[in-house]
């Protein structure tokens, strides 16, 4: 015991010495601290972001091997029955699907917003038949919670959000524009499939504060209706089923499928692939979408973990060089104590002990100042490489790809860019890995000296004095 | 009763040809005071360092109560059962004078209490305005005091001290003699004084003079 009331009497006959050991072990704590904290953090979104996005399987058309084919002048199967995609979702590797599609669609009753026409534009397509302008557009979703603008830009003003078959919410510019009101039936005809005939019933109107159209180039070549976000109609994935739709032709598709482990990917797509999908469609993870969601957390981690191993490296070398030279300073004390009859042991127990008081002290001022300091340096680190990340994306190359008939949005990262901010929180198992790093650190530094200046003689050590 | 016994003890310093003690042969008895005397550098503190424990001889034996010092553990018996006095006090510089020795008694294992320890120091000439500062600001003559009081904090059997008056005035001379023989006559210690001093001699039952490498009996 009296080992130790003689450590904490040590510390303050040396305070010039140990106020600045304690600096720098606060240093190397806060630059833990935030470090593990910001790693931590990183990485359970990196995790949550791999089990969602990272799991993510799309199956889409390959508008290459399709154009290709074109060229072969082959006809191979592009078009499946739409309840395959559904069945695809029983697959045993899946834990859940959300599919939604969009139709272009056209009607001689509801006219869209930006139409030239009047909803009376028809079009020659090459086989000879006659097509009616897309002026409107249909987007069904398995799940209304899904829709990326609602709660954010858009906001159901009339009415509510759909729920049934056959309902509907529109913006309250079309609703506008058409004179509709909650509880009024629209007609909408599929702009490539003109038998398909959807009677919709408005549940809702809502407020839209998106951009209408999502690239100015769009209305560059005039206006194009079908595209500005003001005309969408947007109704269950249910209501699609329900209709006598039976393949996927005029149809966006964005059907993701959600692996139980991202490992999955191969067996699903050999399953799907029996099951009769064809080469045309490809079946993939968004990697690229996913690495520029989790690149600036990766960024930051090693920024972060390289900045640590500097600050450990750094602070070990001079906490030891230091405890070496303080041991030098104090070896005439060590001298006496020894020549006191205080055996070798002891002697190391009471200098280890005080740099572990030290080290405590510093422990607790470092888990408060660095969990403090670890979110305000972690936004400031995100918003540099957010802003990086998103310098490098091609702006055009993210959304309203219109090609063959058909229309791509979106490479599913809405909702994840920009990662802006990660919740950062000191978890016990932090506060046990930077306890140990410490007392570890504080211990192995004054080993060095202890074991130095264990091996002298006290006789030799207090001569050499006189 | 012998307390510590020296037989054909031999010592050189590592790296040192000649030899400082050749071949002798003391004893010393409990109950007893004894003098050390003989020139500077004729090896009196080398003979103390071995006697405290502080050094081992490989030739030759030293006995602790029958006990061969090479062979018992020597922090214990610096601990418990020797108290030295440096002829350069050897004190921790940056504690109080209390605390020094309260210390002393603590690594012997003893209870150490703070009363003790001024009754101690009152006893060596050290008023209680003195104990409370630290060793670094107190003068030669109140060092050594301290360093005598540290030597009894433990209460040991063994007391041997090197000039331990060398600092001192007359009067407070007589003072710690007076402690000495005390401890001797009255304790039963058995105490061994390296000096100079014909005063300090002159308290000594048994006076050993060192001379070449050997030891005698003086009287
Ligand atoms: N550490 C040492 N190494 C080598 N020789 C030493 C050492 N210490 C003392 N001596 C030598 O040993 C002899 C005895 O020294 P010492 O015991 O201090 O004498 P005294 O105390 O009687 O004056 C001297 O010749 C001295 O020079
Ligand atoms: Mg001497």
């Amino acid at each position: 015991m009296y080992l130790f009331t003689n450590a904490i009497k040590n510390l303050g006959r040396n305070k010039g010495r140990n106020m600045l050991i304690a600096v720098i072990t606060l240093a190397i704590i806060i630059s833990t601290v935030v470090t593990l904290t910001i790693n931590n953090a990183a990485a359970r979104v990196v995790d949550d972001i791999r089990l969602d996005l990272g799991s993510r399987v799309s199956v889409r058309q390959d508008f290459i091997e399709m154009r290709q084919m074109g060229l072969d002048g082959r006809r191979d199967a592009q078009h499946i029955p739409l309840t395959d995609f559904v069945a695809f979702s029983e697959s045993e590797f899946l834990r859940h699907t959300t599919f939604s599609a969009d139709v272009l669609a056209w009607s001689d009753s509801l006219f869209a917003i930006d139409d030239p026409n009047l909803g009376e534009g028809t079009r020659v397509l090459d086989d000879g038949s006659v097509m009616n302008e897309e002026t409107l557009r249909l987007v069904t979703i398995s799940d209304p919670e899904l829709l990326p603008d609602f709660g954010t830009l858009r906001e159901i003003v009339d009415g509510r959000m759909f729920d049934g078959i056959n309902e509907a919410v529109i913006s309250e510019a079309l609703a506008a524009h058409n004179d509709i009101s909650v509880g009024d039936t629209i007609e909408i005809i599929g702009a490539y499939a003109t038998d398909r005939m959807f009677s919709l019933t408005v549940v809702g109107i809502y407020s839209d504060a998106t951009d209408e159209y999502l690239n100015p180039w769009i209305t560059m070549f005039g206006l194009f209706p079908a595209l500005n976000r003001r005309n969408e109609i947007i109704a269950s994935f249910d209501t699609l089923l329900a209709s006598s739709w039976e393949t996927n032709a005029g149809l966006d598709i964005d059907f993701h499928y959600f692996l139980s482990n991202p490992d999955y990917l191969e067996a699903f797509e050999v399953e799907v692939r029996a099951m009769g999908l064809p080469f045309t469609y490809n079946v993939d993870i968004n990697r690229a979408a996913f690495e520029r969601v989790t690149g600036p957390l990766a960024g930051i981690s090693s920024a972060a973990f390289t900045f640590m191993v500097v600050v450990l490296v750094l602070g070990a070398i001079t906490l030891g060089l230091m405890s070496y030279m303080a041991v030098r300073e104090r070896k005439y004390e060590v001298g006496v104590l020894r020549a006191m009859g205080l055996e070798r042991g002891r002697v190391a127990i009471g200098i280890i002990s005080e740099a572990v008081m030290i080290a405590a002290v510093c422990l607790v001022i470092g888990l408060g100042v660095g969990s403090a300091v670890a979110q305000p340096i972690a936004n400031g680190m995100l918003s540099g490489r957010v802003a990086e990340a998103e310098a490098v994306e091609n702006p055009g190359a993210n959304r309203a790809l219109f090609a063959g008939g058909q229309m791509q949005i979106g490479d599913g990262t809405a909702g994840y860019v920009p990662v802006s901010e990660i919740q950062l929180n000191l978890g016990v198992d932090i506060i046990l890995q930077i306890i140990i790093i410490t007392l570890g650190l504080a211990a192995l530094t004054s080993i060095i000296g202890v074991v130095i200046i264990t091996q002298y003689e006290p006789l030799i050590i207090l001569r050499e004095r006189t | 009763m012998k307390c510590l016994e020296l037989m054909d003890v031999s010592y050189r310093y590592e790296g040192s040809k000649d030899y400082v003690l050749k071949k002798i042969s003391a004893s010393f008895e409990a109950g007893k005071v004894y003098a050390i005397v003989g020139e500077s550098g004729a090896g009196k503190s080398t003979l103390l360092s071995l006697l405290s424990g502080l050094d081992s001889c490989k030739e030759g034996t030293i006995l602790y109560n029958g006990k061969n010092l090479q062979e018992i553990d020597r922090d214990e018996y610096r601990s418990k059962n020797v108290g030295v006095i440096f002829q350069n006090y050897n004190l921790l510089l940056n504690s109080t004078a209390v605390y020094n020795i309260t210390l002393s008694m603590k690594i012997s294992g003893d209870m150490a209490s703070k009363e003790q320890a001024y009754a101690l120091l009152k006893n060596v000439g050290i008023d209680r305005e003195t104990t409370d500062r630290k060793i670094l600001k107190l003068s030669g003559g109140e060092q050594q005091r301290v360093g005598i009081a540290r030597a009894l904090a433990h209460n040991p059997d063994v007391i041997i001290a090197d000039e331990p008056t060398g600092n001192l005035d007359e009067k407070t001379e007589a003072e710690i003699l007076e402690i000495f023989t005390h401890l001797a006559q009255e304790d039963g210690k058995c105490v061994i004084i390296v000096t100079h001093s014909d005063n300090v001699s002159s308290v000594g039952d048994v006076v050993y003079r060192i001379a070449g490498g050997k030891i005698s009996t003086i009287g």
